[in-house]
């Protein structure tokens, strides 16, 4: 897996770089502003670009912006976006954005949970999803009130799980933090994908495609 | 007060001068009668000479009053001289004392005068200039404030908050290596727990200063982001254009959010609608919502939000009759 990393503070940034040498996964550019990212993705043509939020110059939203604009130039380049904050208005504009590669919204400081992290890269990396369980919370607590659609047809454990999955974890996972067994995840998720009406076809796209919805649908 | 003993001396210099002149005149005139005999002319000249010596003394004694009455004092030392001068004229010529129409008419504006004076005791426009004085520098000092604050902002997300993702991120790495020494792996995973506790307390702070998009984005992606974190219903409508200065959009956001969570706490069934227009000068923002209403406009909350918007020159209505929903609206000048 080829991985880029654009982040201004060189402590940072040199320290994700280890960590992910560490675990075998090959940092192939580093860039400390949005232009600098367009430039090596389009130079080195990554799987992912690890991008953070405020970057120079204008200290802003700099990051997320480059991060979306690579998304969509680059096809099939994954984006994970690392932030000192959860901010709704980010996560829908980067979940909206056009491209294919997979997405993710993380904390920085899930950094420091190294297998986490990896396991967050390396799924977006392969397209899937890595949200924060903190930006998963303020999108479900929105979900509460106000349900339309096909997600208003969920359950309440439905909605659970989905949740769980839009922050990435597997079934096994699921399970585990909800104290049942795999069978009734498997259950519950193939009751998801009925309502919201996914084709049966590959199952991780569909994930992917219910968890999108589920998020969108509280922007 | 060296400069002020100058002026004094300059000044009796002057009137010993315009006096010895006036005395040499005087002087003259009399020789020159005395020469050609006729009636005492020379009074006349002496009157005319006193004149603006007397003129001169009197407002000079007046000046000295205390401020708040020295202009009645200055009309009124005017009106002696000129009430003087005509005495003086009538005892000269005789007749029917007609001086009294002066005397009549200058202390009925003596009066009306001393009338509005006391009606208006306070120095208005004194006050006018010191609360525009004090309206500019109380502005200056919050927006000073709300730079300072965003500055405190920006250097705990660089400074303290990286250097605490930075320490995680090496307990982390360092965790991975500890698979055998189970015992101290487990603290090593605690002092990083410890480190993202920190981390979060930090970001809870910041942005009770000033959420990032805010500062970011401005204050219609503010509320639009404050709506889609509310635990109800939010709709928003926006017809701003420019961004207004930071203390102002501070202030507009906190006014918002404050009030999304009212409604979320008191109302939570209820649909909320945020409104933000910029009228001339003013950015006027208003949150109504269909609850049940019946808010105290006096509530914690409420009050809290009322100081912030008043310290701004701004004002905050609530309108929360029961059964019809609240409208919250605040208006803040923006120049």
């Amino acid at each position: 897996m080829r991985v880029v990393i654009a982040e201004d503070q060189a402590l940072l940034r040199e320290g994700i770089v280890a960590l992910l040498r560490e675990q075998h996964i090959d940092v192939v550019a580093q860039a400390e502003d949005g232009e600098g990212l367009l430039r090596i993705v389009g130079g080195h043509k990554p799987d992912l670009a690890i991008v953070d939020v405020r970057l120079p110059p204008t200290f802003t939203d700099e990051g997320i912006r480059a991060a979306m604009q690579a998304r969509s130039q680059f096809p099939g380049l994954g984006v994970l976006i690392l932030s000192q904050y959860v901010e709704p208005v980010y996560t829908a504009e980067l979940l909206d954005s056009d491209g294919e590669g997979g997405v993710g919204y993380l904390l920085k400081e899930r950094v420091g949970d190294v297998k986490g992290f990896v396991a967050s890269v390396r799924r977006v990396a392969d397209g899937g999803t890595a949200l924060d369980r903190e930006v998963v919370k303020e999108l479900v607590r929105n979900r509460h009130t106000g349900d339309e659609g096909a997600l208003g047809s969920l359950t309440p454990r439905e909605h659970e799980v989905l949740a769980l999955m839009a922050e990435g974890r597997t079934n096994a996972a699921i399970a585990r933090a909800m104290v049942v067994t795999p069978g009734a995840v498997e259950k519950h998720i193939s009751n998801i994908f009925g309502k919201l009406d996914l084709p049966a076809t590959d199952d991780d796209h569909r994930r992917v495609l219910a968890v999108l919805t589920f998020l969108r649908a509280s922007g | 007060m060296e400069p002020e003993r100058n002026t004094r001396m300059n000044w009796s210099g002057w009137l010993s001068l315009q006096t010895s002149v006036f005395g040499l005149i005087l002087f003259v005139c009399i020789v020159v009668w005395a020469l050609t005999g006729g009636t005492f002319w020379p009074i006349w000249v002496a009157m005319g000479l006193a004149l603006p010596i007397a003129l001169q003394l009197s407002i000079r004694e007046a000046l000295k009053a205390p401020r708040r009455w020295r202009a009645l004092a200055v009309q009124g030392a005017f009106s002696g001289v000129i009430v003087g001068l005509n005495v003086f004229i009538w005892a000269l010529t005789g007749g029917a004392f007609w001086p009294i129409w002066t005397v009549l008419g200058f202390g009925l504006a003596l009066a009306l005068h001393a009338i509005i004076l006391t009606r208006v005791p306070v120095r208005e426009r004194e006050l006018v200039e010191r609360v525009d004085v004090l309206t500019r520098t109380r502005r200056g000092a919050l927006d000073v404030q709300a730079a300072e604050l965003r500055r405190i902002e920006r250097d705990l997300h660089d400074g303290a908050q990286a250097r605490l993702v930075a320490l995680s991120m090496k307990l982390g790495r360092a965790e991975g290596r500890l698979d055998e020494h189970p015992e101290i792996a487990e603290l090593v995973r605690g002092a990083r727990e410890d480190a993202s506790a920190a981390i979060g307390e930090l970001r809870d702070l910041a942005r009770g200063i000033a959420p990032p998009v805010l500062a970011d984005r401005g204050l219609e992606a503010a509320v639009d982001s404050l709506g889609r974190r509310s635990a109800i219903d939010v709709t928003l409508s926006s017809r701003i254009t420019r961004r207004p200065p930071p203390v102002v959009e501070t202030a507009a956001y906190f006014v918002v959010a404050e009030s999304l969570t009212n409604v979320a706490k008191h109302a939570p069934d209820a649909t909320a609608h945020v409104t933000l227009a910029e009228e001339p000068g003013t950015l006027v923002i208003e949150i109504s919502d269909n609850g049940p209403g019946g808010a105290k406009p006096e509530g914690g909350g409420l009050s809290g939000l009322r100081q912030r918007v008043q310290a701004l020159d701004g004002t905050l209505a609530v309108v929360s009759n029961p059964g019809e929903g609240t409208v919250i609206r605040a208006e803040l000048p923006c120049e």
